[in-house]
Formats: structure tokens, sequence, C-alpha cells
């Protein structure tokens, strides 16, 4: 029999300030990033213009390219290679509404006009159009409101049931650990310019699934502890849930970030982002579980101290007791400012 | 033991459902053979295939309000998807799907076509039909001094702004003349001077634009001029100076005047002597005078009005207008036409453009102008690569959970990836039951859901080891594992699903499809994982009677 971290008794609650501290440093290069560096890449699906994929029959250089769009009148086109040296992204804005009636009252003007630039520079048959997305703004906006809504409606309907199932601070920690872990995943996207697209918001969807599944496997474990009714320190219950519940964190990570790691190399450039957005997915949600969810579950139990169930009994002055034991444990006194606020 | 043959009864009903689900079989389609749509029986693949993965077209269209507030748009958008369907249903493509999403979207699913810009033509003309007689009386020419006068008081300032908001294809027009021109610029009337001679080259710079035709009310314009003019004409104070009771209408052709392009403009009667609503048959032809032409049939009443109205306009040219724009050269009238005329395309277009015209003829006006605010095409062989691609993925994914899942947990682990093939399989038939679409988003999340759907396998395995740890027996260790398990599994299982429903409820198109993969594969999971692994161990300790040691 194989085991791996059996019967472990790491004191993980004991670096969630660390874990804070990176998380918020992260968070914080995110949104500075989105202030100084300007907005999300977001992918033509949610802003609008057209993107065309080209392959050419054989490799074309670059600034020719370029410079037979500029000649065709695309004006700023955005070229990219994409895969191998035959196949390009060309990206271009839709035309300003109301300008030119006539040529641009057709959506597909501008696919026309590269169409036409690429005949003319390279020869009509040399290449093929592989897919051609041409979107207008409002169904962009319609997409971008969409998903939000949902997932804020779905970090909701989450919220009720952990309440109902567990206890309603459960439920929050748990919604605290999965918004943490969109958040960092913006931060992410944003931090290596991943670009937004349909396929990167399906990847944070499946994420905030997978987050709040992994929370609620710990949770249940500490739920369960607490049951036992043993006098046992919170701080002590999380700790040694998150140890039994190691193995089948490590392990069902592992499987998943097999599958995931087969979709990164495997199922080409369309679904690359989706794939990188995952991976990195995986280990914030590994994170977020034992670093973020058990440390907001004490938090709260320490703002609130009341019972977290009813045979644990954990009262207002356990909970002070259990803050002051634990103190030597800390790792660095920086952390008294904060802490005196919690336990007042 | 009886209950154990259930168990397996039921997953082996199951596994034949999905089988017969997943099976490809006969069905009666419409393709397309020899260039003509037949019916005939195909075999068909019953998980159907987006866009994405078999290649096709994707048109969003909604109600275009610039011209015309449009009070109630959904109920136009209804009366609207008739006509497109039909369009649709015409055109000739097999499984076409066009639906109104939410209130004001129509959405057509075109597979296999790969010419986006002819379906979108199709799509979205209106189909207006008129008959308008060409100006007689030259009244255009008797406006131009004035319509020159505005320009010069008005042009260098409409300029200023036009540039100042980026209006592209304005800039370019106005980049072209500057280039031909060395003069200084801001100079507006030395630079109009100098530019392409026009209809007068002293005149003014409106004027200047324009070319006598060779019939009444006709003009060239310079391709290249065309854009400034279109400025010029959407001024209001040009607008108001223009002669009442006319109308400016650019003709669909390009002319080519000594190599160079030239648009045709015509000024024609702002009133139609009739138009397309009594149209009741058209039909592409051939002609070798007048190249391609569409044939139309008027009805009784229309034919009679149509007698009478050409019979008061003998010698005149009639402009024939589908969506605003000049058909052909107008032809004069010889004599009072009846039920009967001819839409003449010119020479040089193609036969399909005919028959698209008289399709959407045929079809009928859209009640509203549509426009097309999303168009996506996919190409079949992108889809394909897709396909595989994402195939080889799911394999490989597949795999390496087998070998990590055989690996760690041993003779359990064999369980678990038998659990997991039905997992795969049962997914699949669960999706084509509800005829889910399988997206490429969609085929990466089941990838993906390959690594999460043994979680729950995982947690009752680690809980069964941790029941053997304190000693208890095999039996009860399987018995206790499972039971301990299960709650943490209907948890994240029901918390999914809540979330899933959610993103149904609330999501758009790609999204909604996510969620529907999602559930099925919960369901899916939560069935193989609890109920078909618990029935293995069943089986398996039924015929290791009195097991001593579990390999896990």
């Amino acid at each position: 029999m194989i085991r791996i971290f059996h019967n472990t008794s790491y004191d993980f609650i004991k670096w969630w300030r660390h874990a804070a501290v990176a998380t918020v440093v992260f968070i914080m290069l995110g949104v500075g990033s989105y202030v100084f560096r300007g907005g999300v890449n977001y992918s033509i699906e949610f802003t609008s213009g057209t993107l065309m994929q080209v392959r050419f029959t054989k490799p074309v250089d670059d600034g020719e390219l370029r410079a037979a769009l500029d000649a065709g009148g695309v004006d700023g086109a955005e070229i990219q290679r994409f895969g191998d040296a035959t196949e390009y992204t060309i990206r271009a804005q839709n035309r300003a509404e109301g300008a030119a009636v006539s040529d641009s009252a057709s959506t597909s003007a501008v696919a026309t006009a590269i169409r036409a630039a690429l005949d003319a520079k390279y020869g009509a048959g040399s290449y093929t159009a592989e897919r051609t997305e041409v979107v207008g703004p409002r169904v962009g906006a319609e997409l971008r409101t969409g998903a939000a809504i949902a997932m804020v409606l779905a970090s909701f309907v989450t919220l009720v049931y952990l309440a109902f199932r567990f206890e309603w601070r459960f439920g929050l920690a748990a919604v605290i650990s999965t918004a943490h872990d969109v958040l960092i995943t913006l931060a992410f996207i944003k931090l290596f310019h991943i670009e937004v697209s349909l396929v990167v918001v399906g990847a944070i969807l499946t994420l905030l699934g997978y987050s709040g599944n992994d929370t609620i496997i710990i949770f249940d474990r500490v739920r369960e502890n607490l049951r036992k009714g043993r006098k046992q320190p919170l701080y002590d219950t999380l700790n040694e849930s998150i140890n039994e519940t190691l193995p089948r964190s490590v392990l069902t990570h592992t499987t998943t970030m097999a599958a995931t790691l087969a979709l990164l190399l495997f199922a080409g450039e369309v679904l690359r982002p989706f794939a990188v957005v995952m991976t990195f997915g995986i280990f914030v949600a590994t994170f977020s579980s034992i670093y973020v969810a058990s440390p907001v579950l004490l938090w709260i139990e320490r703002k609130f101290p009341r019972a977290v169930s009813d045979k644990a009994q954990v009262s207002r002055q356990a909970a002070l007791a259990e803050s002051a034991k634990e103190r030597p444990a800390r790792p660095a006194p920086s952390g008294a400012a904060p802490r005196r606020a919690t336990t007042r | 033991m009886s209950n154990l043959k259930y168990r397996l009864g039921l997953i082996a009903a199951l596994v034949i459902a999905s089988v017969w689900a997943l099976f490809p079989r006969t069905v009666v389609e419409r393709v397309k053979r020899d260039g003509a749509f037949v019916y005939d029986t195909v075999r068909r693949v019953p998980l159907k295939r987006g866009l994405d993965l078999q290649g096709g077209m994707h048109l969003s269209l909604e109600v275009d309000d610039s011209k015309q507030a449009v009070a109630d748009k959904s109920d136009a958008l209804d009366r609207a998807l008739k006509v497109v369907r039909s369009r649709i249903d015409q055109f000739g493509v097999s499984e076409p799907v066009v639906q109104k999403v939410g209130t004001d979207r129509i959405i057509v699913e075109l597979p296999g076509i790969d010419d986006p810009k002819r379906a979108e033509d199709v799509v979205k003309a209106q189909a207006f039909l008129q008959f308008q007689i060409t100006d007689e009386t030259g009244s255009l020419d008797k406006a131009l001094s004035r319509l020159d006068q505005i320009v010069r008081d008005k042009g260098s300032a409409a300029v200023a702004t036009t540039s100042t908001t980026g209006d592209q294809p304005v800039q370019k027009g106005l980049d072209l003349f500057t280039k031909k021109d060395s003069a200084a610029p801001g100079d507006t009337t030395r630079r109009d001077t100098a530019a392409v001679p026009g209809l007068n080259a002293s005149a003014g710079p409106f004027s200047r634009l324009l070319e006598r035709g060779s019939i009444n009310g006709e003009y060239y314009v310079a391709q290249s001029n065309a854009p400034a003019l279109e400025t010029y004409l959407a001024m209001p104070e040009i607008q108001a100076a223009l002669p009442p009771g006319r109308e400016l209408l650019w003709g669909s052709d390009t002319l080519s005047v000594g190599g160079a392009p030239y648009r045709t403009l015509y000024v024609v009667d702002a009133r139609p002597i009739i138009t397309g609503e009594y149209l009741e048959d058209a039909k592409p032809n051939q002609s070798p005078i007048e190249g391609t032409i569409v044939e139309f049939r008027f009805n009784n009443e229309g034919g009679r009005r149509f007698r009478s109205e050409t019979g008061k306009h003998v010698q005149d040219y009639m402009a024939i207008v589908l969506d605003d724009k000049v058909m052909g050269r107008p032809p004069v009238i010889i004599q009072a036409i009846g039920a009967r005329g001819q839409i003449t395309m010119g020479q040089g277009r193609s036969l399909q453009e005919a028959q698209d015209l008289a399709l959407v003829l045929r079809a009928g006006s859209l009640p509203v102008p549509l426009k097309v605010s999303e168009v996506r095409s996919i190409g079949a062989s992108l889809g394909q690569d897709s396909i595989s691609k994402g195939t080889t993925a799911m394999v490989i994914a597949v795999l390496a959970v087998i070998v990590i899942m055989i690996g760690y947990y041993r003779f359990s682990g064999t369980l678990a990836v038998a659990a997991l093939v039905l997992y795969v399989l049962f997914t699949m038939a669960v999706l084509a039951g509800f005829n889910a679409v399988l997206t490429l988003p969609g085929l990466a999340g089941l990838v993906l859901s390959v690594g999460i759907a043994v979680d729950a396998n995982v947690l009752i395995f680690e809980r069964i080891r941790e029941e053997l740890d304190r000693g208890k027996t095999v039996r009860t260790s399987i018995d206790e594992g499972f039971k301990h398990a299960w709650s943490a599994i209907l948890d994240t299982s029901v918390a999914t699903i809540l979330t899933a429903a959610v993103l149904y409820q609330y999501g758009t198109g790609p999204v909604r499809g996510f969620a529907v993969t999602l559930i099925a594969g919960i369901a899916a999971s939560l069935f193989c994982a609890v109920f078909v692994t618990r029935t293995f161990y069943l089986v398996w300790l039924s015929r290791t009677r009195n097991a001593q040691t579990l390999s896990i």
C-alpha cells in the first residue's frame, strides 16, 4: 500500500499570516497592473471587433503581412502568430458605427477588407480563413454582465446551502475562500496578460466549483470532528481536519492536474488559455482551502464566539483561552495589532 | 445476494441504455448531393457537435433601430423570425438553427456553410422592393450651386469634426484627395478645385464630386469621392437643400470609366410607383444580352397597378430599388408593363447571386430592419482539428488518471477505473439524451472532469484506509468508508449542482452548455463512485469469503 502524507500533523494554520500577505500582495499586484497598465485584455467576444484566423500554404513574414494589411486599409490590425509559422490571427476593430454608410453597413466589411488585402498581396488560394469572428459591442457587454451576475448568484446559493447544511459561518468562510480564488485568478490573468475569452470564463467558472468542493471536504471533516465532542480548540480541530484530508487533497489534485496538463499539452492553441488558467487555479484552490478557508473560519469564530456546533461547546471563554494558547506559536510579533482587534 | 443481482442488473441496464443512446443511427435528413438538396437516410452520431467542432457559421441578429424606432422589439422579432426561418430553409442547409434568444435577438446557426458573406446577405436583406421613376427634371443640377455654397460654409468645420472623431472611411477619402493636391492644407477652396475633374471643374466642392451620367437623373461618382459625398449628404443642411420630392440613391454596380472605378448615383422620385408587396414569385435566370437577371411576377392587383403606372411613364426610366439600392441600370419604359418584369443584375454577376436575390424576394421582406451583431464562422478543417486534438487530450487524461489510480490504490484503483469508464459512458449518454451540443469548451470540461470525477472514489478509499487502520475488518471498513464519505460527497455534489443551475439560468449560450455538461457529469460521477464501486466491492466480497486483506 502506497501512502502519502499518512498521519501527518502539520500546523498549517500557523502560516496563515504569511499566506494572507502573499495573497494580498498578489491581488494588489493585479489591481496595480489594472490601474497602471490599463484594462483587461478582453478577447473580441467581449469587446467587439473582427478576428480572423488564417492559415497560409507557406510561411509568411510578420512584417510583410502587416504591411499588406496596412496597404489594404485594415487600420490598426493586430497580428499574432498562432501555433506554427503558417498560422496567424488578425484582429481589427470594427469601424465606428455610422461611418461610411454603404461599405460598413455589412458586418463582415472588415473581414472582407482583410481578405482583399491578403488576396492582393499573396494571391487568392494561398491561404484559408479557418475562423472568422465579428462581434458587435452590445453582445460583448451582455456576455460580461451575464457571467458576472451568474458568478455572484452562484456564490450566494452556495452560501445559503452551506449555511443550511453546516452553519452560516462555514458557508461564509467557504464563499470568502472561493471569492479569494476567483480574485487571485483574475489577478493572475491580468498579470500574465492572458486574453479573457469565453473559454477563460469557462475556466474561472470551473474553478468556482472546484475550489468550493475542496473547502467543503475539509469543512465536512471539521464538522465531523466537532461532533465527536472532544474538548479541543477549533484551531487544533481545523489543523487535524486538514491533515486528515491531506492524502485525499493531494491525490485529487494530482489526477485533476494530470487532466489539465493533458489539455495544456495536447488540446491545441484554442484551449491553451483554459488549461493555463486551470493549472494556476488548481494550485490556488488547494492553497485557499487550507490557508484561507480555515483561518477565515477561525476568525469568524473569534468575532462571533458562539458554539460552532452544539456538541463542541466552544464558548466565548474557550475561544479567548484558545487565542491565548495559540500566541507562542505565532511566527512573528508584528501581527500583534490585528490580534488585539480580533480578540477584544 | 439478491440485492447484488438487482444492483448488477441496474448497472447493466444503464450501460445498455447508454450504448444504445450513443449508437449511431440512421435518420432521414436533408443533405446536399451534387449541388442539390435531397432527403436521404444518413448515419448520424447522436451527440451533436457544436459549430466550433464541425465548422459552420453562427449569426446573431438584432433589430436595427438606427433608422426608425421600433416600439415592440420582441414582437417585431417574432415576426422577423418567420421570414428569416423561411429564407434559411430555402437556403438549403441541413439542420439549421433559427431561434429567438431572450427578447431582442435571433440566433442563426448554419452548419457547414463556408461563405459567411453570402449567408449574412441572405439573412439580412430587407427585400424591400420599390420601383421609382428617375428624375426627369434635372432638379439636382438646379440645386447644385446652393449645395456648393453650404459645403463651402460648413465644409471645413465638418471635416475638422469628422477627423477628430476618428471616422476612418471619411478620413481615408480626404487623405486621397489631399495626396493628389499639393496646395497647403486648410485652404479648402483651392484644394477643391485641384481635385478630380468633376461636373464642373471650376464649381464648388459639392458639384465637383459628381459627373453627369448618360440618362436623366444619373450621376457618376469616383469611388474615392464616394465617402466624402456621403458625409456631405448626411449633413442636415444639405438634406434640407436637396430638391423636394426626390431621393438620392446609390446604384448597386461599380462602373469602370477610363480604368478608374466609379459608382452611380440616381436621383429618383421619392414616391414609388409600386412596391414589392404584390410580388408573387421570383426566379433567377441568365440572359445573353443582359447577363444575370431575376424574373418576377406580380399578383393580379399588382399587375393592374403596375400596368397603369408604367403606362403614365412611357419613355421615362424606371429604377428598380431593392433596400435603397438601385439594381442595375434603370430601363426605359417602352410601353405599359403588366404582371411580369425582371431585375437586371448586370453582366459578370453569378447565378448564385440571382438565386439569393430571388430567394429573398420569394421569402418576403422583413417586418423590421435587422442588423447582424455577431458573426462567427469556423472552417470545417479547424473543427476537425479541434476534435482530434481534444480526443487526444481526453485519451491521455484518462490514461494518466488510470495509471495514478491503479498505481496508488491497486485493486481498489482498478474498481475505480472501471467506474470511471462507466462515468465517461454515462456522461456522454446523458448529454446525448438531453440533445446537448458538444462544443470545444464542453470537450475541455469533459477532459477535466475525468480528473475531478475520481474525487469521490478517492474520498471513499481514504476513508476505508482509515477504518482499516483502526483495525476493523475488511467488510466493516468498506461499509464504514462509504458511509462516512457520503456526507462530503453529497455536499460537494449538491453545492456544484446548485452553482451549475444558477449558471444555466443566468448564463448565456456557452456558459449554459457548460452548466449542462457539469450537471450531467456530477450525476454520473455520483452514481459511478458510490453505487457502481460499491457494487463491485460487494461482488468481490461475495466471491472472496472471509477476505482478510483489501488491496487499497
